[in-house]
């Protein structure tokens, strides 16, 4: 009765409920749920959580992200939905509201939903059990959940996998980003199928020997690798204004995101290699800004 | 030697921790001062890898705890710095490991021995920064001047049980600050409000020092090794100046070659 | 800094750890000891049996008849200890005449035979043999094989008596402890540790030896910096000759 209820009235701050956009699919069709991690913070986990879920949403699927990341939270942020926030994640497990209340619907994409974390909680508070639950509620009611996961490898990265089936990992070219990742990998169930992004990828670098190559970085994490990224000022930009940086015009990183989503939706689309002449270098180094002393 | 000891905290990852404790404490060493370097994140270290030492690890931080090696068995001795020693995280463990009150415990007897003790904290709010905060008297809250970050450095502001702390503001690119695309140094000191001890300038060159494990600080030519410099100065009280990013005559030239607008 | 500041008040002092116990004896008369474990014990007599325990002697002089007392004490209340950690080589020697295992300090916290990923921990139990008493692994132990397939990443690590066969990379971060000999039919990058017991005919083989430190027995041996080795076409091996580990071609 209640949740009937919370789709016919919106709430009373506004905020948006879900509706036709997110109907219960029937129990055959069960979503697919996807845990984003990497170890090492700061990589790139929020912006690819954010980016993919809002590609496969443009794609035509439904779509729940999930903020895990109690206490911290910034997926928010990054879809530029922070206003619209009113209940999280732990509020739907503790029952003090239903799923419906707490999801945000996208501004723009309507099927794509996000799930907050809380502000001023801490993880400890999150029990297992309860996550897993919660994921599979949401498998059953959308074609994808996407799970960002707090940096580190501790309880909060736990419940953050708990539900998930398949994981993404993502890293930097970086020699601690790729050690932490590994760390990451070892930790994460047998079972499930894990793919791989390498963000931050600058050719230039790479050319240069400064930077390892995506080739260096799999020949240690072994795994399918699913997207390339390069690294761009326009992704500062997006996040500070809180637009994904697929929808910046002429974005590379952005249009790599777009890729990552058809593959993971079973196309086979090439990784492009990204290569490095002498025009396209004065354009990296002016895209990027920075001065090389 | 009675050293006061700081934690370099931040709550979101990725913003420079482990780099400005690699580079504040081998500015300090350099200075002249006996340091301590402690890696608190069991399970990911880092620090080991940022100063190169990884190779000479055999006992660290939880095997120290657990009484089953002396302090001198598990600090490294950088051959580069006289006076800087590493005391690694474990890899093979986990946070849980390890309990506030045992931090506070090796920290202490850390703190006889050297002058400055800098603790490098885990990415988050959970066990390990817990940990890594039990065993600091003071706080250096690392972030960059980007929305994200700064809200996670505000929480943390909030979990550090009243301690001092002071700001480092990493990764600043000046002509975004210019276009308007990236908050200025004054924007993040009046958001969070406590004293700005650093500023430091994005650079490239970073990414390679970090993965060759060559402390940029090492070098003392290079714009960075004066900024970390002024920053270690500032870490002690002294009042030294930040270097102005403006003042970098490469920088403007380079600027100009490319055509960016001034 | 000295040694005693380290430690709590009191003669004796007893650790829990995932395998076991740890029984801090640094630099006290065993005399003392003996009679420090006795009282302490006595007051819970069955609260540790069926533990195992290593003791950690440090380096100070003592007889094997002290150092006996104190093994069958410990036996008295169910306490098997079968390791011991050591400074120096004298103590070393008694400690393995006391039917002692050497155990490095690392291997002293390693939950036995921990893999976090590929399949359940080995542990000691029926069908799997014991530490003789006289110090060496028995006939068995040292043909056993422990084998793992696949990548061994960052912070996992296998500790095993007998011998270790990885088929794929052991990533740096990972470790792996043997009694006997180390085989890594892929990458090395990690760290490895073979005749962890003093055994110094142990060798690590692996296809590609680029690890971040070798040990065998008690010698440790650590990569030049920064050393890109080129890639080797063939297998390499890692022994003690005259005295230092040597890198040849397996």
């Amino acid at each position: 009765m209640k949740e009937i209820e919370a789709r016919e009235q919106p709430s009373s701050a506004g905020a948006e409920q879900a509706s036709d956009g997110a109907a219960p699919v029937s129990k055959a069709a069960l979503g697919r749920a996807i845990v984003v991690t990497s170890g090492k913070g700061g990589v790139g986990k929020t912006t690819t959580t954010a980016n993919l879920g809002t590609a496969l949403a443009d794609a035509g699927k439904r779509v729940a992200v999930v903020d895990a990341d109690v206490g911290l939270r910034n997926l928010d942020v990054v879809l530029g939905l922070e206003n619209r926030v009113h209940r999280h994640l732990l509020d739907v497990i503790e029952k003090q509201c239903v799923l419906d209340e707490a999801l945000v619907r996208d501004r723009v994409r309507r099927t794509l939903f996000l799930l907050p974390a809380a502000q001023n909680r801490e993880k400890d508070d999150v029990p297992e059990a309860a996550m897993a639950a919660l994921v599979r509620t949401l498998q059953e009611r959308f074609d994808f959940v996407l799970i960002d996961c707090p940096a580190g490898i501790e309880q909060g990265f736990r419940n953050a996998v708990i539900g998930a089936q398949e994981a993404i990992v993502v890293t930097t070219p970086e020699v601690s980003a790729v050690r932490d990742a590994d760390r990451v990998i070892g930790l994460l169930p047998p079972e499930m199928s894990v793919s791989l992004i390498v963000n931050r990828v600058r050719p230039a670098l790479v050319k240069k020997g400064t930077m390892m190559s995506v080739e260096d970085v799999n020949n240690i994490l072994r795994l399918a690798l699913i997207g390339v990224v390069p690294d761009e000022k326009e992704i500062i930009i997006a996040t500070n204004r809180g637009t994904p940086v697929i929808d910046i015009d002429g974005s590379e990183t952005g249009a790599a995101f777009r890729r990552i989503a058809r593959r993971i939706l079973g196309e086979s689309v090439e990784i492009p290699t990204f290569a490095v002449n002498a025009g396209l270098m004065a354009r990296i180094m002016s895209t990027l800004g920075i001065a090389r002393s | 030697m009675n050293a006061k000891t700081f934690v370099i905290t931040s709550g979101k990852g990725g913003v420079g921790k482990t780099t400005t404790t690699a580079n504040v404490g081998c500015a300090l060493a350099m200075l002249g001062h006996q340091v301590a370097l402690v890696d608190a994140d069991v399970g990911l270290r880092n620090l080991d890898l940022v100063l190169g030492l990884e190779k000479r690890i055999v006992y660290d931080l939880v095997d120290l705890i657990e009484d089953r090696c002396q302090p001198r068995q598990a600090l490294i001795r950088d051959k580069r710095v006289d006076g800087l020693f590493l005391l690694p995280a474990s890899q093979t463990k986990d946070k849980e490991s390890v309990t506030e009150e045992q931090m506070r415990d090796v920290m202490r007897k850390l703190a006889a021995e050297f002058d400055v003790v800098l603790i490098d904290c885990p990415a988050g709010i959970e066990h390990g920064f817990r940990n890594a905060v039990a065993g600091a008297d003071e706080a250096i809250v690392v972030t960059t001047p980007e929305v994200s970050a700064i809200r996670d450095a505000d929480r943390i502001l909030g979990m550090l049980g009243g301690r001092r702390a002071r700001l480092i503001i990493n990764r600043v690119r000046l002509e975004m600050v210019k276009t308007g695309d990236m908050l200025s140094v004054d924007d993040v000191k009046d958001i969070l409000g406590r004293e700005v001890i650093g500023v430091v300038p994005d650079d490239e060159e970073i990414i390679d020092t970090t993965n060759r494990g060559e402390p940029v600080v090492l070098d003392a030519g290079r714009r960075l090794a004066r900024v970390y410099t002024a920053i270690a100065r500032r870490v002690l009280g002294e009042d030294a100046p930040l270097p102005s990013l403006e003042d970098d005559g490469i920088w403007n030239r380079l600027r100009r070659l490319i055509g960016s607008k001034a | 800094m000295s040694r005693r500041s380290c430690l709590p008040d009191g003669p004796v002092q007893i650790k829990g750890t995932k395998s076991g116990l740890l029984l801090h004896l640094y630099e006290r008369p065993l005399a003392d000891s003996v009679l420090e474990l006795r009282s302490r014990l006595s007051a819970t007599p069955d609260f540790y049996k069926g533990t195992r325990a290593v003791l950690l002697l440090g380096s100070a002089p003592a007889e094997p008849p002290e150092l006996a007392a104190v093994v069958a004490t410990l036996e008295q209340f169910g306490i098997v200890a079968d390791g011991a950690v050591c400074d120096s080589d004298a103590v070393a020697t008694l400690a393995r005449s006391a039917g002692l295992r050497l155990v490095a300090a690392s291997v002293a916290a390693a939950p036995r035979s921990r893999d976090d990923r590929t399949g359940p921990p080995v542990r000691s139990g029926p069908g799997r043999s014991q530490p003789q008493r006289n110090g060496q692994p028995s006939a068995a132990d040292a043909q056993s094989v422990r084998f793992h397939k696949g990548t061994l990443r960052s912070g996992q690590s296998i500790s095993a008596i007998g011998s270790i066969v990885v088929l794929g990379d052991v990533n740096a971060g990972a470790e792996l402890v043997a009694t006997g000999d180390i085989v890594v039919w892929g990458a090395l990058r990690g760290v490895a540790h073979a005749g962890a017991q003093g055994d110094e005919s142990a060798a690590v083989y692996a296809l590609h030896l680029e690890p971040m430190q070798l040990r065998i027995a008690r010698s440790i041996a650590i990569a030049p910096p920064h050393e890109k080795r080129a890639k080797h076409a063939t297998a390499e091996v890692a022994r003690i000759r005259e005295g230092k580990i040597s890198i040849e071609r397996a």
